[in-house]
């Protein structure tokens, strides 16, 4: 059986790196005490995996990890081990046990919501930018990916996205083949205004996945 | 914009930010209001080796322990850091709290290394505070610690007070005698005089020092009225069974040096080998049980979730039961995968039974230190070491399965000729043919050997403290020979450093409060982080010796004759001034010294009423 956990990343820990964190939860999921499931092999880890994996800087409400656990185990005690291991700036949100025949959060990850709040100069004229981005048909914009520099449409990657006060709340695709990162977003709508690109903060509010009927839902729900 | 703010939106624009965060697992929160003393613990050096450090992991755990006090973590930020602060104007802070350091009650700093000691005072001046004790009017104490401790001098006009010897009781009598002056309302000064009856604390502003025409020490004697003692007695743990050990230790996000568990099996060190200081100061040898230990580590695996323990202390094949604290951990912790290992290692034949119980969980490189190439030079350091020591360990680790050995050596060892040094070459050669000897389907393939060779630097409290220094000429004419030898041998990595840090090093090691002012010109200079090699600007440092009229060779490269007072003379690390005299003695006959283990040498630390477990 498998275990997923639904925790948060708080301000003061937005710099930890992603392999960072991956490091930090091998330790901390030897710290629950749970009988977790070892890859066999010469160097043996922990069997776990991440839904997605959060950019340096960001926070988040919803990242969620898979491990394996080698024996049955209640979704009580694992919550309850959970919040024993790990800090109060990554807290745990929501546990739940699927067997092993569960898909991966990783493959079904299709979307993410995200809150954006700008600041600094160029923030407001981004903001104005949103209408004119949600009335084009295309919208060009490089992104930077480990083979090079690519010129893609991001327009159809954003899926919703409002203007919220000084902020932007925006639903952006998230599969490994299309994804909009909020970054490249920000620097989308400076690019649309011709307005420096402004300081943003970036927070996770939510993972989803489609169900049967292609709905988007949060993943722990799927 | 709160400060916290501030250093966030800095953390935003250097390297490694993790070093600045906090709010690790197991580190300590609580809240301000309901403590008495706010304790800063400065590591004069960047966080990934500030958080190796075992000893600041005690006092942080001895310290949170008491519910009047808090204990919170400060560490040098790095160039980049230091200088977006200043421009931001951030002041140096706490990493649980955030917390400017000016505000604390106490700030210790730990001198593990004479080359952190500008880092010191950048520290007190990112802090905003001055940087001589005496302009301090207000704000924290300084006070500072660890082997630099026991000799001070250069940093006297600094530190507010030094802690000499063990820190886990004497760092809770510091707090204590603080919380109890500042309940009492009294002038600064009363606290000093105070601290200063506190066994192992040396308060400097309470001695003055005199000197003979030539700038060696004449004296150096408490005021008068001050009570303070004439010699301070450092402090000592009698039995590290029931001494002060975390049971939680604080797990970084970010890779750290040393990111493991960390046990200290035992303290001290009986080989004597007369180059090392840590052998001399932290003596009498005290055990941990294995029971204690097994204990310990039981807790600390739950409590961090590591999967290594590391087996610490200055020679932990030298362990009574290691044997079988070894194999007891292996079978303990092997259902849990965690490994455990031995830091370096000597050469010696218990040494062949513990790999056996080690390899099972783990293989890393093999790390020896013969120190010297010759039988006769490893006599004269007292190194009880011989060839066919040598041969047996690598011999048995290569059967074993090692493929990879470490060798470290020192040039310009007391005694030292061309011929020792070309010697160390001979050794390599003859670990190289240990490997061979091997059958190719026994050994594993790929061998590594990396020979590494410092200058040596003669330390205060050593037999060694009246040696010059080897001048940096010969030094590097004894290198580049080196180098030359080990090219005809194949397959080695030869590490080896210019000679001015060690130059320096040496000064600061016997040193004494006049270079105070050269520390201070050479930070002004622009001198932080001189263990860093990229930092390490010589030329600013030869600037500041010549602005202040001091002449760096006379500390690092005289020798100094019998019966010269020295800066430290007023400081009992345990063992007496007559033993080390005697054992240089016997090094210059080439003489050796046996484990005192076999048998008491004499060394004078059984004068010590705590050292119960040492021949008397």
């Amino acid at each position: 059986m498998r275990a997923m956990i639904r925790f948060g990343k708080q301000p003061r820990l937005r710099f930890i790196s992603h392999l960072d964190l991956q490091r930090f939860f091998q330790r901390a999921l030897n710290r629950t005490g749970l009988p977790v499931k070892y890859t066999q092999g010469f160097n043996p880890h922990p069997v776990m995996s991440f839904a997605s994996a959060l950019a340096l800087g960001w926070t988040s409400e919803y990242e969620v990890l898979d491990f394996g656990l080698s024996a049955p185990m209640g979704r009580g005690r694992t919550e309850q081990a959970f919040r024993a291991a790990l800090p109060e700036d990554l807290p745990v949100y929501e546990v739940r046990m699927v067997d092993d025949r569960h898909p991966a959060p990783m493959a079904l990850v299709c979307a993410a919501d995200y809150a954006i709040s700008l600041s600094g100069a160029g923030a407001e004229a981004a903001l104005q930018a949103v209408d004119e981005f949600l009335a084009r048909e295309q919208v060009m914009a490089v992104r930077k990916t480990k083979s090079g520099e690519r010129e893609v449409d991001v327009r159809p990657l954003a899926i919703e996205l409002v203007r919220d006060g000084a902020g932007l709340r925006a639903r952006l695709k998230l599969t490994e083949r299309d994804a909009l990162k909020p970054d490249l977003l920000v620097r989308t709508l400076a690019d649309i205004a011709g307005a420096e690109e402004p300081e943003a903060r970036i927070h996770r509010l939510c993972l989803l996945g489609a169900d049967e009927s292609g709905a988007l839902r949060p993943l722990m729900s799927l | 914009m709160t400060l916290s703010d501030r250093i966030e939106s800095l953390m935003a624009t250097v390297q490694k930010p993790v070093r600045y965060m906090g709010g690790e697992f197991n580190s300590v929160m609580k809240n301000p209001d309901e403590v008495d003393v706010r304790f800063a613990f400065l590591f004069p050096d960047t966080y990934e080796v500030g958080m190796s450090h075992l000893g600041m992991k005690i006092l942080y755990h001895a310290i949170n322990r008491r519910p009047y006090a808090w204990c919170e973590r400060v560490f040098s930020p790095w160039v980049d850091m230091a200088d977006a602060m200043r421009a931001a104007g951030v002041p140096l802070f706490s990493l649980e709290s955030r917390t400017p350091v000016s505000e604390f009650d106490l700030l210790g700093v730990t001198l593990q290394y004479e080359m952190s000691f500008t880092n010191v005072l950048d520290a007190l001046d990112l802090a905003g505070l001055p940087l001589r004790a005496a302009d301090r009017k207000e704000g924290p104490f300084v006070i500072a610690g660890g082997p630099c401790a026991f000799n001070p001098e250069p940093l006297a006009p600094f530190v507010d007070l030094v802690a000499l010897g063990d820190g886990e009781v004497e760092t809770i009598e510091v707090v204590d005698c603080y919380r109890a002056w500042k309940a009492s309302g009294a002038p600064r000064e009363a606290f000093l005089q105070e601290a200063a009856k506190i066994r192992g604390i040396y308060v400097p502003s309470l001695y003055d020092v005199g000197y003979h025409p030539d700038g060696t020490v004449a004296s150096v004697s408490p005021r008068p009225g001050s009570g303070a003692p004439e010699v301070v007695r450092k402090a000592m743990v009698a039995d590290l069974n029931s001494a002060e050990y975390p049971e939680k230790l604080i797990v970084p996000y970010g890779e750290v040096v040393h990111n493991r568990i960390m046990l200290e099996i035992f303290r001290g060190c009986t080989r004597g080998c007369r180059f090392c200081q840590a052998g001399m100061i932290y003596r009498p040898v005290r055990e941990r049980s294995p029971e204690k230990l097994m204990e310990m580590a039981q807790k600390l695996v739950g409590a961090t979730g590591y999967d290594e323990i590391s087996l610490m202390s200055l020679s932990s094949g030298d362990y009574s039961c290691l044997p079988e604290l070894a194999r007891e951990m292996v079978e303990r912790f092997a259902a849990r995968r965690v490994r455990i290992s031995l830091p370096s290692q000597r050469i010696d034949n218990v040494l062949t039974e513990t790999l056996r119980e080690t390899q099972k969980v783990k293989k890393t490189a093999l790390t020896l230190a013969p120190e010297a190439g010759t039988q006769r030079l490893r006599d004269v350091i007292n190194k009880g070491v011989t060839e066919d020591d040598l041969v047996r360990s690598v011999t048995d680790a290569f059967e074993q399965g090692w493929s990879a050995v470490k060798l470290y050596f020192m040039i310009g060892l007391p005694t030292e000729t061309d011929e020792d040094v070309l010697a160390i070459a001979e050794l390599a050669r003859l670990v190289r043919r240990c490997y061979f000897s091997v059958p190719k389907e026994r050994r594993a393939p790929g061998l590594r050997i990396t020979v590494s060779a410092s200058v040596f630097v003669p330390k205060n409290f050593t037999p060694f403290q009246w040696e010059a220094q080897l001048d940096a000429e010969t030094v590097v004419r004894r290198q580049k020979l080196l180098r030359d030898a080990l090219r005809e041998v194949k397959g080695v990595d030869f590490k080896y450093h210019a000679p001015d840090v060690s130059f320096i090093e040496a000064v600061f090691a016997r040193g004494d409060r006049r270079l105070a002012d050269v520390l201070e010109r050479a930070y002004r200079l622009g001198c932080r982080f001189d263990g860093w090699s990229d930092q390490f600007r010589y030329d600013l440092w030869l600037k500041a010796f010549e602005e202040i009229g001091l002449d760096p060779a006379f500390y690092a490269l005289r020798e100094r004759p019998v019966g010269e007072v020295f800066p430290w003379d007023h400081l009992d690390c345990g063992v007496t001034k007559a033993f080390l005299a005697r054992e240089r003695e016997k090094a210059a006959r080439g003489e050796t010294t046996h484990d005192c283990r076999k048998g008491c040498v004499g060394c004078g630390v059984n004068r010590y009423e705590e050292a119960t477990a040492c021949g008397r």
